[in-house]
């Protein structure tokens, strides 16, 4: 009786319904998705080509693995990704930061970070590649302009969202503005800036593949694009399914981070 | 600065003071008109009531240096005041205290930027603000544990800790249930017999400002001036229990100021009325 009405509620509108359930519910429909999959292919209702089988894709990352010292290129995707975005961070948090704080920073960059926000990332390949050849520098640097702008505004809003209550509170205490910055708006920020950190983060895993592909010799995007020229469809996805698999393992690592971290908000 | 200056003067006194800001349309919005002159004595509990959206806070946020006035001076102690500073302390409705300290560290937060004291002695005076306020059992909790009237009194030890002159309340006790503002009014009297502060406590509840006040001033409608000054504690004794809600005075007093705000907001009201037509 109990589990029906936890299972009704599940249907209803703003309906709250127990974590264990949602979770079970979660990984019934992950493992639906699977169990179709491989019922489809099974049957041959689509060509392997196409879409190979669930086991089939499993294997040939493994075989990925043993055989073609796959880590090494998953390790240079990582390094790519968090080169560029540990570079995007350290500009991006103070001057977004600045940017919410003084109207003279925010009225000189808001316009010019707005405009360049909008410039399709993919487009921008062959400057960073006369710039900055076709070494790691070329990629870093796509990767850091896919984000770095995105981020600084975000960093931004969350900066504005400080209720004012805090800085005024800080102020009459004595607070200058160095040590308002520092003591009162960073970690009045801190749990929405990580959020924008993390959001971030699996943006720059999308533009590591567009430069992996146009230009690399190394890296998940490389090994996903030399599989296609050859026809190897399972490891294609195999690729696919490593770049999800890390995007999803980091999520979560900081998101049960920023659960441990930032108790205080429960 | 000499102590003959300190004795003369006003502790605080508003000098001529005048408020407007620029609305829509570059068209200048009066908040404080006429001129302001108000003088209020060192340790005298003064609260200010009027109609909603008059310029209370405005005024109140002045003393504290939070805003500016258009014209005029507004003196502590003979010094003007220029800016926010630890000599003006401000106790907010929300967001009174910082969630992401523990309730000791939020009151310590009170003495961070006193070069004057060491860091033993920070430690020693938050407890005894936290211990004033009755908070001790619950020092190292963070403030999303405790009830939204308990956060009020960490952000007023918080308050006191840093030793102001002058303690601001902007409806402090305003998002709390019924009991619990009663207690707080309580504990904030005694709390003011022992520190001696000199307190600006703004509110809009009545009752609250009969109960607290040495003295009410009560507000026009925007532009605000003062419609009337209410000396409670010729009125009602300085030792002031629950029980004094139920005297005679008490009644008169309240229903005198209550009638005030009254025909305030009924002539805005009918103002607005007759603009929109």
């Amino acid at each position: 009786m109990k589990r029906w009405s936890a299972a009704r509620a599940l249907f209803t509108f703003r309906g709250r319904v127990p974590a264990t359930l949602e979770l079970w519910v979660g990984i019934g429909a992950f493992v639906f998705v699977v169990a179709a999959w491989q019922v489809v292919t099974g049957l041959g209702l689509v060509k392997p080509q196409f879409l190979p089988s669930p086991v089939a894709v499993v294997s040939s990352l493994w075989r990925l693995f043993r055989d073609d010292n796959y880590i090494a290129d998953v390790g240079i995707s990582v390094a790519r990704v968090w080169v560029a975005f540990l570079a995007s961070a350290v500009i991006a948090i103070p001057l977004g930061i600045l940017m919410s704080s003084y109207r003279a920073v925010g009225a000189v960059t808001e316009p010019l970070v707005d405009f360049v926000r909008y410039l399709p990332v993919p487009a921008l390949v062959p400057l960073t590649l006369i710039w900055l050849g076709i070494g790691e520098g070329s990629k870093v640097m796509l990767l850091w302009i896919g984000t770095f702008f995105q981020l600084v505004l975000l960093i931004a809003e969350d900066a504005r969202r400080v209720p004012h209550e805090f800085i005024e509170t800080g102020r009459t205490l004595g607070a200058g503005d160095t040590a308002l910055m520092k003591d009162v708006l960073l970690p009045a920020m801190m749990p929405n800036m990580v959020d924008s950190l993390r959001i971030t983060l699996g943006w720059c895993w999308t533009y590591l593949i567009v430069a992996e592909i146009v230009a690399a010799n190394s890296g998940i995007g490389y090994q996903i694009w030399t599989s296609r020229r050859y026809g190897k469809t399972p490891e294609v996805f195999a690729g696919i399914l490593a770049i999800g698999v890390i995007g999803l393992a980091t999520d979560q690592v900081i998101r049960l981070l920023h659960r441990r971290v930032f108790r205080y908000l429960a | 600065m000499p102590a003959t200056t300190t004795q003369s003067a006003p502790f605080i006194e508003f000098r001529e003071v005048t408020k407007s800001f620029t609305g829509p349309k570059g068209r200048d919005i009066e908040v404080i008109q006429p001129p302001l002159s108000l003088t209020i004595d060192n340790g005298e509990f003064v609260v200010f009531v009027g109609p909603s959206g008059c310029g209370k806070t405005t005024v109140m946020r002045m003393v504290g240096g939070l805003e500016t006035p258009t014209s005029g001076q507004i003196l502590l102690q003979g010094e003007p005041v220029t800016g926010p500073s630890r000599q003006k302390g401000m106790v907010f409705q929300s967001y009174s205290s910082f969630p992401w300290l523990k309730v000791l560290d939020n009151v310590r937060f009170g003495l961070k930027y006193r070069r004057d004291v060491s860091a033993a002695d920070k430690t020693r005076i938050a407890r005894h603000y936290l211990d004033l306020v009755g908070l001790m059992p619950f020092a190292e909790y963070y403030v999303n544990r405790i009830s939204g009237g308990m956060r009020q009194r960490v952000a007023i030890a918080r308050t006191l800790a840093a030793d102001p002159l002058v303690l601001l309340m902007d409806e402090p006790f305003g998002a709390l249930d019924a009991l619990t503002r009663e207690r707080l009014q309580q504990q904030l009297l005694e709390l003011q017999k022992a520190e001696r502060k000199t307190i600006i406590f703004v509110t809009h509840d009545v009752h609250e400002a009969v109960f607290l006040a040495d003295r009410i001033i009560v507000f026009s409608a925007r532009p605000a001036h003062v419609l009337r000054e209410v000396i409670v504690s010729d009125e009602l004794p300085a030792e002031r229990t629950l029980d004094v809600s139920e005297t005679p005075a008490f009644r008169r007093l309240r229903h005198e100021v209550l009638a005030l705000i009254r025909d305030e907001e009924l002539r805005t009201e009918a103002a607005e009325i007759a603009g929109a037509a």
